[in-house]
């Protein structure tokens, strides 16, 4: 007989199909609908601009932001656990920061694709928002790694959420780099902040973060879920050890 | 009284041990590169990026030291050879302040006048090549000598808005 366990819900299922048809809308948009950015040069008449590879915008910019959200989620959920010490607030910070892992590094390979066309480069060592999302990256990659560093996982829950709330301050630094050390990074400043974004280009940006939203809870729904599996399974082995060896001991 | 975990099968607990050892290896190894990427920030940080203004001020102090320069060039971009190099000749300007610039290597994509560039060279002074071609030079008998260049964008995704840096506007 086949198990039947499955992290699927009615609920879950309606999320993923909703997600993958924003996501198709999305790639349509993104990659066949909208202009490429060409603009006149006002003295020379030359054309200049991003021209296709504007396109990235609409992963690179979403990705960034459901990362913070994911390591926000985190941050919370670590705080949460240190409160309540429960093991849904330390699944669901293990969740959020697994996703937020995984986003992150997208961010860093879009940027890098991007950086290429636009700006002659695929990777800037002297960039404080480049390095600054970088460190962010390596600090949750170490949170994981922490996490997995102990041989009971609720052992690693207080330190992780300790490193979770430490990680999670890079967020504001990597957020306002462009506008404290403008100087020193070849990223803009904010376009929606200023609103220099409008009609079809603005449309597609919001689609591609209500996307990115909807494919990101998705997916911590989902770790969270098998955590949850997991955590249920490492309860029922320490139950058969203990089985095992009074059946050893009543055999002796 | 025997803790739980003396009581889980012999088998798991090695794996788990094995597999802790490698976290925390790779823990280490993780941490090693944050400081290395730090030091590197940090290292290129005091190099990361003069505006031309303050290159112009610091020129005796840069000497022949390298170093980066942001400002947006002018038009009036003049393709020439110097000593049978391939070369670029034009003028860079933050605010009101201009420096002629002798770039050697293939430009960025988006390079075009108006579209602030970020070159990484030396102060030379010596005129540059085909300077009276230069529109906005500010022939001063110094020119920076670049081999590298990247693009600073700017934040306007407006396709009908050509909201270029200009100088003589600022």
């Amino acid at each position: 007989m086949t198990s039947s366990i499955t992290t699927a819900s009615k609920g879950s299922k309606i999320l993923g199909l909703t997600s993958l048809v924003g996501f198709v809308v999305l790639v349509l948009l993104a990659f066949f609908v909208t202009d490429p950015d060409i603009r006149f040069h006002p003295e020379t008449g030359e054309e200049f601009g991003q021209f296709d590879a504007v396109r990235l915008l609409y992963l690179h910019v979403p990705l960034i932001a459901v990362t913070y959200l994911a390591f926000v989620v985190c941050a919370i959920a670590s705080a949460g656990y240190l409160v309540k010490r429960t093991f849904w607030w330390d699944s669901m910070a293990h969740a959020a920061g697994e996703v937020g892992t995984l986003t992150c590094a997208l961010v860093l390979i879009t940027g890098s694709i991007w950086g290429r066309p636009v700006w002659n480069t695929w990777w800037e060592w002297g960039d404080v928002r480049v390095m600054s999302t970088l460190i962010l990256f390596l600090l949750f990659l170490g949170y994981l790694a922490l996490r997995g560093a102990f041989v009971s996982p609720q052992r690693a829950a207080r330190p992780a959420a300790i490193v979770a709330l430490i990680a999670v301050l890079d967020i504001p630094l990597i957020n306002r780099s462009v506008e404290w050390w403008e100087n020193r990074t070849l990223h803009q400043k904010s376009t929606l902040s200023e609103l220099k974004i409008e009609d079809l280009t603005l449309f597609t940006l919001m689609l591609g973060i209500l996307v990115a939203l909807l494919v990101m809870s998705w997916l911590i729904l989902h770790r969270f879920r098998v955590a949850w599996l997991e955590h249920a399974e490492f309860e029922q082995g320490i139950k058969t050890a203990i089985e095992e060896r009074r059946q050893i001991d009543n055999e002796d | 009284m025997k803790s739980l975990e003396e009581l889980t099968p012999r088998q798991d607990r090695i794996e788990k041990k094995n597999s802790g050892l490698f976290a925390k290896f790779a823990g280490v190894i993780l941490l090693v590169i944050v400081v290395i990427v730090l030091f590197r920030t940090l290292g290129n940080a005091s190099l990361f990026f003069y505006p031309v203004d303050e290159a112009v001020e610091k020129r005796v102090e840069l000497e022949d030291r390298r170093f980066r320069v942001i400002g947006t060039p002018q038009p009036g971009i003049i393709e020439t050879t110097l000593s049978g190099r391939q070369v670029l000749v034009f003028t860079l300007c933050t605010g009101d302040i201009y420096a002629d610039v002798v770039h050697e290597g293939d430009p960025a994509e988006l390079f075009n006048p108006g579209v602030p560039v970020v070159l990484q060279g030396v102060w030379r002074e010596v005129k540059p090549p085909s300077i009276e071609k230069l529109l906005y030079s500010p022939n001063d008998g110094w020119h920076i000598e670049t081999d590298s260049m990247v693009v600073k964008h700017d934040n306007d995704y407006r396709s009908d808005r050509a909201e270029l840096e200009s100088c003589s506007s600022e």
